[in-house]
């Protein structure tokens, strides 16, 4: 029975880290030597995971219960149901369940049970289908969580680990160290040797403000032999403003940031996100404590008096904080086919994202039935959703346009209400005068008509269009002057017409241009006083409301004596949301951390230690260095949730700071790299590759903050680049695109994020796929991007800006020039060899140029400096980070 | 045992195909660019040794399976949304008879709010075609033109009925998402036949992309070279073709001349770094596509008579048919999967069916006949397997009876096969006899992959990639079987 178990569980269990497999392999290899490793097959351990997976749903969580036969207890299968008793003392040939499994009866469909799991249950039945313990008189809440749903690794409490004790004490620099190199010394690896101060520099440049450092920065970080340079660098790069634009983009993706609504056509812009965006910059930058900084985000507007008006700076951060709620795609303003299910899509798409990001689990998946593999149950679900009920009620929406909050004082409503007054009496003289002008011209004209007509004709134009008789129709048609307004002077006399938009217009314009700038904010709000009831929807239909939930965290981990707040009477809002930030940041929940700490060391790392970010579920992997993974948690919640301080711990160990090549011994036993024996090259996402080449040709542009720099086609059509659409009058789209100027340089963040326009430049390298967030991006390598990298216009504008910027700043110097454009594009010398073909290169694409016909010496060598720069930028040196 | 793994790429290589034979036998002088860094790899240009811990490294030289191929390409019609079997080529004349009569059977509604038991027979007649007598409705009169070439299987069931879920199961093999596409997986165990078009490419619709997006052609764990390459419904069809202005060829090619060099010497500091060899890869293969892509892409070089066939002179199938078009030209020239999407819930007729359905069908009946017609003149049908056909079929009963629509049904829909080594002129498989629920030799889309491996010449369980958590598979260990029934 053993042999059996192991066997089985080798051969269907996924276990992420080696040495598990590895352990399971051996155990099945040599089922003696491992013995104490197997154990009896369970129901709540082996058997009750399958049949919840493929059974569940008809057989026991849903009203009507296929055959009589529930299989959520080994107590009812043993019980039976319609067709008799399921299970057969003599084995499981004689037992119903099996037989039906195994025939592929059941489950119907053709998604039958895999062959390990037909074997784990006849292995059950033949062992006398045992529990581990007694279960359950009743299941309440559709099933109920086993001691197993309640023991998955993730729900357990954060313990700070002790240290595990490690042989080589010389290459501890942080804490950390001790837990990786532990486990490397289990398998009888250690530390690679640390990287040289050219790659780290680099390392440390793209990793904390996504852009490479300047020669001169290299040169001095170099020159530097103190023993504290390295730690003074990263102290230095964590106070540069510029950290805050690099990291808060990895929170924007988990965020799922846009700059529109998505899901229609229209896709309309959101002109006020950017100020979350800004937020999000400025916490980092302020290394606000991230405690704080969820708090804030979640239920910011709980934490505003109403009315949100004349706010100071701190309260409208606070509310301005919750467009993390409001990222997701929202139709509702769009053309959606129904409305009512747009709404709770958005409300979905909510879940879905807080879910994600920051409990690391697919709580969507229990929109419609409890989850298949976690522990979460349709009802937590609902739980969840009653938590954003009163902000979101999709039976009193608010579109996106109308949950704006005006940031005018009452003052400044009432100065754009006068000038708004002022302008429109300025517009009706216009018009009136038009009228005037146009209704004497028109009669002066019906007097031009045979006499006989000019009664009716005067008697039609009297008339409303849609009152006129057949014979006034004709006499309309006939005479089509007799139609003209004030409106439509033109057609009869455009030079009156002009002579008196011309004398109003500008007196319009100039009262419209005293008028204040709009200014609002895009936060998540409750409506005073409405505290709508959340129903769970069968089937997650909105349509079929079932029984009434109360807001709540997930039962599987909830502690008792959390209260979640129906209405709180101290608040003017529910309090629903901010006493769910509280308790998910009152540094006990055993997600929170993990999830964060697990996030931020895939950015310095490329991988994470759970390489499923979003999912820390059963479908998820398991760390790879568990006691690592909890003591960083721990770590980060009693240092006050203090970001900069784990940066630090990270930055300056051992582990961070090793080469990223691979040894030989490595590459055999390691090669995906999860023991962290070396450093794994990264490749730069796509927002880097832009600002880098942006900083190597010199043109970024420094300006931070603001409203995004508009992106739309180009004037072909063909892609998307940093521009402005124009519109003529009607709201027509305009082909001509609008230079925004310096603005086309900004840093990529800055740019707007138009779901339905993703910037062309971007699109080859890697965007985050935004449903409706991304937990992590997929990192490709594929010929389009290396045709960007070759021939695309803005890679071509900015080697050809570089070429320049190298001949500004070393002169004629050839040699200089080769020499300055590798340690500014990939931060090293280049070696001897390098150089000398470097220099046969330019001078060969020199003369081939020439006899091409370019005969102008100064721009030939400038064209062939930029080739030599454009096949840098194009090399692994750049687009790779050691 | 594994045909070959990651860990161990021991590929079996036709001893008539040699990498530099089929590079040196290019076309296109780019070819030649890659030539030389192959030869520079040789020792025969004095390059710098590389150091002995270099790996081997996977590459895309064609191999060839442990069996006699039947077919060396593919061409993937993907039908996204589900198209209706019974409106268009399963025609259930007791469907007719109980036409708004209430089905009484299991049936599982993937929308409960809309859902109804009354049956519900299309208003659409069905004439039989070819020798073979194949039915197909007035809805794909084209397809009568190929009936005697083509497979229809009408016994489809994947048992899942959602569209994200029911296309990971039918392009990745299993309904859970995240893992590689077949394409990818051929790609991974055949090797590319053209060394300057990517080996797998994708025509994607001019609408959005199927609810997948770009997670439908990932290689996720398999090596970088096994993604589909995007082309786009149009131009630029691939974007950055074109070598920039006022920079000549000649002086490109320097370019990259030197830029193989640079990463060259990366590389040989970093061995063993796959990352670093597949991107000079991607160097090597974008160099080529700059024409050859340009190439295979200009359908402006095909005859009138061509264009007319393909229905690219008509609005309603010019944009489908323009892709089948060059999927036959990347077929030509040697790409060995190609997916032609269409759009986004395409097929996905939940509602105003009467109307709806007619127009989708007009889109794509007569190009995707046209491929196979044009493909057997010229001799390609016989080694290039053709695939149409979705992730699901629709169910007989009514989806609101205010708006006729249907449903999804995950338990019995067709598509068909051509070519390849497919038996022509034959009908696979029967739906039960309201076209609900597959009944007679049933294929789950697991069956389908192991038989499409299997007429490239591999069992599909042999293509395997070791991962540290274990062995992988497109089947992923389900048991699919090669449906022999439908094999010449």
């Amino acid at each position: 029975m053993y042999t059996v178990r192991n066997q089985i569980i080798c051969a269907a269990r996924r276990m992420a880290p080696m040495w598990i497999s590895l352990l399971g392999m051996l155990a099945c290899a040599d089922v003696n030597v491992h013995a104490e490793e197997a154990h009896a097959i369970t129901f709540e351990e082996d058997v009750r995971p399958i049949l919840k997976a493929h059974c569940w749903q008809c057989h026991g969580e849903e009203a009507e219960l296929k055959g009589g036969f529930d299989t959520r207890l080994a107590r009812f299968i043993l019980r039976g149901g319609d067709s008799g008793t399921a299970v057969s003392k003599s084995g499981h040939k004689d037992s119903l369940i099996w037989q039906r499994i195994a025939s592929g009866e059941m489950p119907p469909g053709p998604k039958r049970l895999s062959p390990e799991d037909t074997a784990m249950i006849a292995a059950w039945i033949d062992a006398g289908a045992g529990t581990l313990r007694e279960e359950p008189e009743s299941l309440v809440d559709e099933g109920h969580f086993t001691e197993e749903d309640r023991s998955h690794w993730s729900f357990q409490p954060v313990v700070r680990p002790a240290f595990p004790p490690i042989k080589g004490g010389s290459f501890i620099q942080s804490p950390i160290d001790m837990f990786i190199l532990a486990r490397l010394e289990a398998e009888g690896l250690s530390f690679s040797p640390m990287a040289d101060k050219a790659t780290l520099i680099r390392r440390l440049y793209i990793n904390l403000l996504g852009l490479p450092p300047s020669p001169e920065a290299i040169e001095r970080f170099l020159r530097e032999d103190h023993p504290e340079s390295y730690a003074r660098l990263v102290e230095q790069l964590l106070t540069s403003p510029t950290y805050g634009e690099r990291w808060a983009r990895h929170w924007l993706d988990v965020a799922g940031y846009a700059d529109s609504d998505g899901v229609t056509k229209r896709d309309t812009v959101r002109a006020w996100a950017f100020k979350y965006r800004d937020y999000v910059i400025d916490a980092l930058n302020e290394n606000k404590p991230w405690d704080e900084f969820l708090v804030e985000q979640l239920a910011g507007d709980e934490l505003v008096s109403r009315p949100y008006r004349d706010l100071d700076s701190s309260e409208a951060q606070k509310l301005i904080a919750t467009g993390f709620l409001r990222m997701s795609p929202d139709g509702t303003s769009g053309d959606v086919l129904d409305q009512e299910l747009a709404r709770n899509q958005a409300v979905a798409e909510v879940i879905k994202s807080v879910s994600t990001s920051l409990l690391g689990l697919s709580v969507g998946c229990a929109q419609c039935h409890s989850h298949r593999y976690d522990a979460i149950s349709h009802t937590d679900y609902y739980r969840m959703r009653a938590l954003f009920e009163p902000a979101y009620n999709w039976k009193d929406w608010r579109s996106p346009g109308a949950r704006l909050i005006s940031q005018w004082s009452a003052a400044t409503e009432a100065e754009d209400t006068a000038l708004q007054q002022e302008a429109s009496a300025l517009t009706e003289n216009r018009d009136k005068e038009l009228d005037e002008v146009a209704e004497s011209i028109v009669q002066k004209r019906i007097l031009e008509l045979p006499e006989d007509i000019q009664e009716a004709a005067r008697a039609a134009r009297s008339t409303p269009a849609d009152e006129r008789t057949a014979e006034q129709s004709k006499i309309i048609e006939d005479h089509a002057f007799l139609k003209v307004t004030g409106a439509s002077l033109q057609e009869i006399d455009g030079g009156a017409k002009n002579e008196i938009v011309e004398k109003w217009d500008p007196k319009i314009a100039e009262v419209n241009s005293r008028r204040p700038p709009r200014d609002y904010l895009m936060p998540l709000t409750e409506v005073a006083g409405s505290v709508p009831v959340t129903f769970l929807f069968n089937r997650g239909d909105h349509k079929q409301p079932q029984k009434e939930v109360l807001p709540g965290g997930l039962s599987i981990i909830a502690p008792p004596e959390l209260n979640i707040p129906v209405d709180d009477p101290e608040l003017p809002s529910t309090g629903r949301r901010l006493a769910y930030a509280r308790y998910l940041t009152n540094g006990s929940h055993p997600l929170v951390a993990r999830v964060l700490v697990n996030r931020i060391w895939m950015h310095h790392f490329g991988s994470a230690l759970v390489s499923t970010p979003g999912d820390f579920g059963t479908q998820g992997e398991r760390p790879s260095h568990p006691e690592l993974l909890d003591w960083l948690a721990a770590e980060f919640v009693d240092s006050g949730w203090d970001l900069k301080h784990l940066h630090r711990l990270i930055l300056c160990s051992t582990v961070y700071q090793q080469t990223a090549v691979r040894s030989d011994l490595l590459q055999r036993v390691d090669p995906e790299n999860q023991l962290l024996g070396r450093m794994s090259v990264r490749r730069l996402e796509s927002e880097v590759l832009r600002d880098s080449l942006l900083s190597l040709s010199g043109q970024l542009q420094q300006k931070m903050g603001g409203p995004a720099a508009p992106v739309s086609l180009d004037n072909v059509g063909q892609r998307v680049v940093v521009s402005r659409t124009q519109y003529d009058p009607s709201g027509r789209l305009l082909r001509d695109v609008e230079s925004v100027g310096e603005d086309k340089y900004r840093r990529t963040i800055y740019i707007q994020v138009r779901r339905s326009l993703p910037l062309g430049i971007l699109v080859p390298f890697d965007i985050p796929t935004l449903n409706p967030n991304c937990t992590k991006r997929t990192v490709s390598n594929n010929a389009p991007q290396s045709l960007q990298m070759m021939n695309d216009p803005f890679v071509i504008e900015q080697v050809n800006a570089i070429a320049a910027r190298l001949i500004d700043e070393v002169g004629d110097d050839i040699p200089g020039q080769i020499a300055r454009a590798w340690r500014l594009i990939i931060g090293k010398s280049p070696s001897k060899f390098q150089m000398e073909n470097a220099i046969a290169f330019l001078s060969d694409l020199e003369f081939e140029l020439r006899s091409e016909g370019d005969d102008d010496a100064p721009t030939t060598h400038q064209k062939a400096l930029a080739q030599l720069c454009q096949a840098l930028v194009a090399s692994n040196g750049f687009l790779y980070v050691e | 045992m594994a045909f070959f793994t990651w860990n161990e790429m021991m590929p079996k290589v036709k001893t008539d195909l040699t990498r530099r034979h089929f590079l040196s036998n290019q076309a296109f002088g780019i070819g030649g660019l890659a030539f030389a860094s192959l030869m520079q790899q040789d020792g025969l240009f004095a390059a710098p040794q590389k150091p002995p811990l270099q790996r081997r490294q996977f590459d895309l030289n064609p191999r060839a399976g442990q069996d006699a191929p039947k077919a060396n390409a593919m061409i993937s019609m993907f039908m996204q949304g589900g198209p209706s079997h019974m409106d268009l080529c399963d025609p259930k004349p007791e469907l007719t008879r109980q036409h708004l009569k209430t089905f009484e059977g299991d049936i599982h509604f993937d929308n409960v709010v809309q859902k109804s038991r009354k049956l519900f027979a299309g208003p659409w007649q069905f004439k039989k075609y070819g020798e073979c007598g194949m039915d197909f409705s007035e809805l794909l009169p084209h397809h009568g033109a190929i009936a005697d070439d083509i497979c229809l299987i009408r016994s489809m069931q994947t048992g899942i009925s959602g569209h994200e879920t029911g296309i990971s199961a039918m392009n990745t093999g299993r309904q859970r998402r995240g893992r590689p596409s077949m394409g990818s997986w051929l790609v991974y165990g055949l090797g590319s036949e053209n060394a300057n078009l990517p080996a797998y490419m994708v025509l994607r619709d001019s609408g959005s992309l199927p609810v997948l997006g770009a997670e439908m052609w990932q290689n996720t764990w398999l090596p970088s070279a096994c993604a589909g390459t995007v082309v786009h419904a149009h131009e630029p069809r691939i974007a950055n073709l074109q070598p920039p202005s006022g920079i000549p060829n000649s002086v490109q090619r320097r370019t990259l001349d030197l830029l193989e060099q640079i990463n060259g010497e990366q590389l040989d500091r970093f061995p063993g770094e796959e990352e670093f060899a597949a991107r000079m890869q991607t160097y090597r293969l974008a160099a080529g596509m700059q024409v050859a892509a340009r190439e295979a892409l200009d359908v402006s070089q095909e005859t009138q008579e061509t264009h007319r066939l393909y229905g690219i002179d008509d609005p309603t199938t010019q944009e489908f048919g323009t892709r089948c078009l060059i999927a036959r030209r990347l077929v030509e020239r040697g790409v060995r999967f190609i997916q032609v999407l269409s759009g986004d819930q395409h097929w996905d007729h939940h509602g105003g069916i009467v109307s709806s359905l007619p127009k989708t069908c007009f889109k794509v009946d007569k190009p995707a006949a046209a491929l196979v017609t044009d493909l057997k003149r010229r001799g390609l049908l016989d080694t290039t397997l053709v695939h149409w056909g979705g992730e699901i079929g629709r169910l007989p009963v009514i989806q609101n009876e205010s708006n006729i629509g249907r449903d999804h049904n995950g338990v019995g829909f067709s598509m068909w096969l051509a070519g390849g080594g497919i038996k022509a002129g034959h009908i696979h498989g029967e739906t039960d006899e309201l076209g609900h629920r597959a009944v007679t030799d049933v294929v789950t889309h697991y069956d389908f992959h192991a038989t499409m491996f299997h007429l490239f010449g591999l069992d599909v369980d042999d293509v395997t990639y070791d991962r540290p958590s274990g062995s992988t598979s497109l089947t992923d260990g389900q048991p699919g079987k090669v449906v022999k029934g439908v094999l010449k």
